[in-house]
């Protein structure tokens, strides 16, 4: 029989904020282990969780970025489970009533025609502590963390509307990106600050029953997220052809094996509403307060960027992939003559040099400014293309403009004929092979010529003048 | 320097420290050991909590400091806060070992503890004291109660206590009543309210001297009013259902791992929580949690009906207050020791009267030795609207004052 898969989401987003979600303590995580504690976090008798105002509104914005529906009211559950990292026996999560409900992103589908996915609900949640299992002597122990206890977390659920691991990993692209523009997230699954598990089902092609589905986990890269999929729709695949039911289960995808392999009997602990955290209200006024705190989204912001700056729609891509990217490349491409020359430098110069010194466009030396000035002097003809790229690896070592630099390494273009011709007459004197050539009818050697000019200038000369010279005196 | 336990305290502070001036300067407040005050044991009457020391004050135990009140040590109390088996503030305050004693007040312990000291006891509305620092057990039930003789003494420590406090996100804002008012407010009442199911549960002894006290009422110039609330059956299943259901959550944290009694021999993590909650936990708490645990894991529709039926009882009960200044019921039945109360029947049986105002939050005052006769005392209950604890306290002074 021939199978289709469906799968859904359930993507766990860290919120990017000072403090945790219910207490004042600084949210990293990261920090050594058991700094970032109190009462509150450590869920001590008698401590009260109190909803940090940062956590709703990153969490907002999260939901405004997947263009979800804001839920004027919401509130939190006490979800119950008992294991160690949760010490306190239930986690705070809205289950009965989200943060908000029917979002949507569009990703580009396989022939690169929209196709919008839906998000069934956002909601917030405390994270729980973190263990380390390890063996002190020849005991097997396990360490609890509290630094991650009570981290802001925003739990996103798809509608299993997805059919291919295409769409859950572009899925996933199109919604850190939207996050990321929002400010809300780091989203980096690298780094942990955003988690995602796939329900695979399968169903037979043109049905439209949902069957048992089997949740997939620890993938920690986009990439493993496709390969996870693909791994569990041909293990399904392979059952339901043998005959064998699929039943419903937790599996641990095994990046070194390629693999995923059976976790736990999937357990879901009661929920009730907690009497002591209020109700979220979300006003109508505060709301669009938060909305025109929005940048504009990637969306419109490539459509723009085609539009107005006459980028090609893959030029545009490149440039709204993320926000900081695209509030650099529209900083340059407004001060210099070519809004693709600008693309160009960005996308191919700029971004693999940010990221060869681990800089991001927001924290350069390599200002908008300061690369608006370099491309100035290449349109300007006053240096070359090759110059410019060399001025640009000096730019990061100085706070120069790149004119300074220019004159003092001597760079600047040579267009005095004078000059040129000497030059030209020097190249053409040591290669008297290729003369040969070209007079012989072989138009091509006349490049060979014009590369070893620009070398023996060190890339200064100007190349359509050495050409023109050439052409002169080879005729 | 030690000093010996009388046996009725958990703790005693050395050294009475010289407060400050204040609203309860040279007023000795006893706490209970679920109150957090930095340093003391706390470990709320159960051994799930064997060892544990308050991190931090309470936020009523700032308050009172701040209003220059010596709190002198904590009682004994029942595991938790559920009923008063073992609790022994009521007998501190009986020997006058303090002025005022706080009881955590849940299904009605403050008003039952009084009564048994021959005090005042006094529940204020839910939502106007901030909670840091309690350690109970159904966050929607309880708060701290109040036992004094003197009520000048309880509206003293009421007008410490009460206020907004951002740390307990689940206060009342705004509307707190200014207990110091309480002196000075002319008490208005002029009828009072009887529900007629609720009389009609008592038996004859208790109906009659009940109708005595009421009769009482009456010559001093208030109106007694017959009103009707046939859900009056229902306060006792909601607050089970509700209660055990909280209950089951917030003691989920009991675990013997930071704090608290740890089983001696376990093969693996899960069996050192099942032993050791199992060993932790009296039979009281325990019957309560396993009903809650039910609601939780098995019958989660009957929590929900619970809180609907919450909701109504709150709307029907404030709504009697269109038509009386307040209604006044027994505080207890006869023959029914809440200290005795060792099955969750007998407990609910013996607060009974008392849990309709934690049912809905509002505020509920006991008065001794109007409502009894030479066998046995009821206590006369005044239960207000919510957040009308002030007039609630001016009504009690004034029928305080009525004549044997």
């Amino acid at each position: 029989m021939d199978y289709e898969a469906v799968i859904g989401l359930e993507i766990h987003v860290q919120l990017s904020c000072a403090t945790k979600m219910f207490c004042d303590c600084p949210n990293r995580p990261g920090d050594l282990p058991n700094r970032n504690i109190c009462p509150i976090c450590l869920w001590l008798p008698g401590a009260m969780a109190r909803l940090g105002q940062e956590s709703l509104e990153k969490a907002v914005l999260t939901c405004l970025a997947l263009n979800c529906e804001i839920q004027p009211r919401s509130a939190f559950d006490q979800k119950v489970y008992y294991y160690p990292d949760l010490p306190k026996g239930f986690q705070l999560s809205q289950f009965h009533k989200p943060l908000a409900r029917n979002g949507w992103l569009d990703i580009p589908d396989e022939d690169g025609r929209p196709k919008r996915l839906r998000i069934r609900e956002i909601h917030m949640e405390e994270d729980v502590a973190k263990l380390t299992h390890e063996v002190e002597g020849r005991t097997p122990i396990s360490l609890v963390d509290f630094n991650r206890a009570g981290a802001p977390l925003a739990e996103i659920v798809t509608e299993p509307e997805m059919r291919s691991p295409y769409d859950a990993t572009e899925f996933l692209k199109a919604l850190i990106t939207q996050i990321r523009y929002a400010g809300a997230a780091e989203c980096s699954m690298e780094r942990g600050t955003l988690r995602a598990d796939a329900n695979v089902s399968l169903r037979p092609r043109g049905s439209d029953e949902l069957s048992t589905k089997v949740e997939v986990k620890n993938m920690n890269s986009i990439r493993h997220v496709g390969d996870a999929i693909v791994h569990e729709v041909k293990r399904q695949t392979e059952r339901l052809s043998a005959g064998e039911a699929v039943v419903l289960h937790t599996r641990l995808w095994d990046p070194d094996r390629g693999l995923t392999t059976p976790m736990r009997g999937k357990f879901s602990g009661p929920c009730v509403p907690d009497p002591s955290v209020p109700e979220v209200v979300v006003s109508e006024q505060w709301l669009a307060e938060l909305r025109s705190r929005l940048p504009e989204m990637p969306t419109q912001r490539r459509k723009r960027f085609v539009a107005q700056h006459g980028l090609t729609r893959q030029e545009a891509a490149s440039m709204t992939a993320e926000r900081e990217v695209a509030e650099y490349f529209e900083t340059v491409a407004e001060a210099c003559a070519s809004a693709r020359t600008a693309a160009q430098w960005v996308a191919n110069q700029v971004l693999p040099a940010l990221e060869e010194r681990g800089q991001s466009p927001a924290d350069t030396p390599v200002t908008p400014e300061r690369l608006a000035g370099l491309l100035a002097l290449v349109e300007g003809d006053e240096i070359t293309m090759n110059v410019a790229k060399q001025v640009l690896a000096l730019l990061f070592g100085s706070d120069q403009t790149p004119e300074q630099l220019v004159e003092q390494h001597g760079l600047k273009q040579v267009t005095d004929s004078a000059e040129l011709e000497a030059i030209v007459d020097q190249v053409l004197g040591a290669n008297p092979a290729a003369v040969e050539d070209f007079r012989k009818g072989r138009k091509q050697a006349i490049g060979f010529l014009v590369g070893q000019a620009m070398r023996a200038s060190r890339g200064k000369a100007n190349p359509k003048l050495v050409r023109q010279l050439l052409d002169s005196k080879l005729a | 320097m030690e000093r010996p336990s009388p046996g009725l305290f958990s703790h005693i502070e050395p050294g009475n420290a010289a407060p400050g001036s204040g609203r309860l300067a040279g007023k000795s407040v006893l706490v209970q050991p679920n109150m957090s005050v930095r340093g003391w044991p706390t470990a709320a009457g159960s051994l799930a909590l064997e060892g544990f020391v308050a991190l931090e004050d309470a936020a009523a135990v700032e308050r009172l400091r701040a209003a220059a009140a010596n709190v002198v040590g904590s009682s004994r109390m029942a595991e938790l806060g559920l009923g008063l088996v073992g609790d022994t503030a009521a007998s501190a305050v009986a020997e006058n070992l303090c002025d005022v004693a706080l009881v955590t007040d849940t299904m009605g312990e403050a008003r039952h503890a009084a009564l048994d000291a021959g005090a005042f006891g006094f529940k204020p509305s839910w939502g106007i004291v901030p909670r840091i620092g309690l350690i109970g057990l159904a966050p929607s039930m309880e708060c701290y109660g109040v036992v004094a003789k003197s009520l000048d003494d309880a509206a003293g420590v009421m007008a410490a206590l009460a206020g907004g406090d951002e740390r307990d996100p689940s206060m009342l804002q705004e509307g707190v009543p200014d207990f110091s008012q309480v002196r000075r407010g002319t008490s208005s009442l002029a009828v009072a309210g009887v529900i007629g199911e609720c009389l009609d549960a008592l038996e004859p002894a208790e109906g009659d001297a009940f109708r005595a006290a009421l009769l009482r009422l009456e010559s001093a110039g208030i109106r007694i009013e017959e009103v009707g609330l046939p859900d009056f059956h229902l306060f006792r299943t909601v607050h089970n259902v509700i209660g055990a259901t909280e209950a089951s959550s917030s003691a989920g944290k009991y675990d013997g791992v930071r704090y608290g009694h740890r089983t001696a021999s376990a093969e693996n993590w899960n069996e050192m929580y099942l032993k050791s909650r199992a060993e932790s936990f009296g039979t009281l708490v325990k019957a309560y949690l396993f009903q809650g645990a039910y609601f939780q894991f098995e019958n989660y529709a009957a929590f929900e009906n619970a809180c609907r039926l919450r909701r109504r009882l709150v709307g029907k009960t404030e709504a009697l207050f269109e038509k009386v200044d307040v209604l006044v019921s027994p505080t207890r039945r006869a023959g029914l020791e809440a200290a005795a109360a060792t099955t969750i029947q007998a407990t609910y049986d013996a607060f009974a009267l008392s849990l309709p105002a934690n049912v809905t939050g509002q505020p509920a005052l006991s008065l001794p030795g109007i409502a009894g006769n030479g066998d046995f005392e009821l206590g006369l209950q005044l239960v207000g609207r919510h957040l009308a604890d002030v007039q609630l306290l001016a009504m009690g002074a004034r029928l305080a004052l009525l004549e044997p």
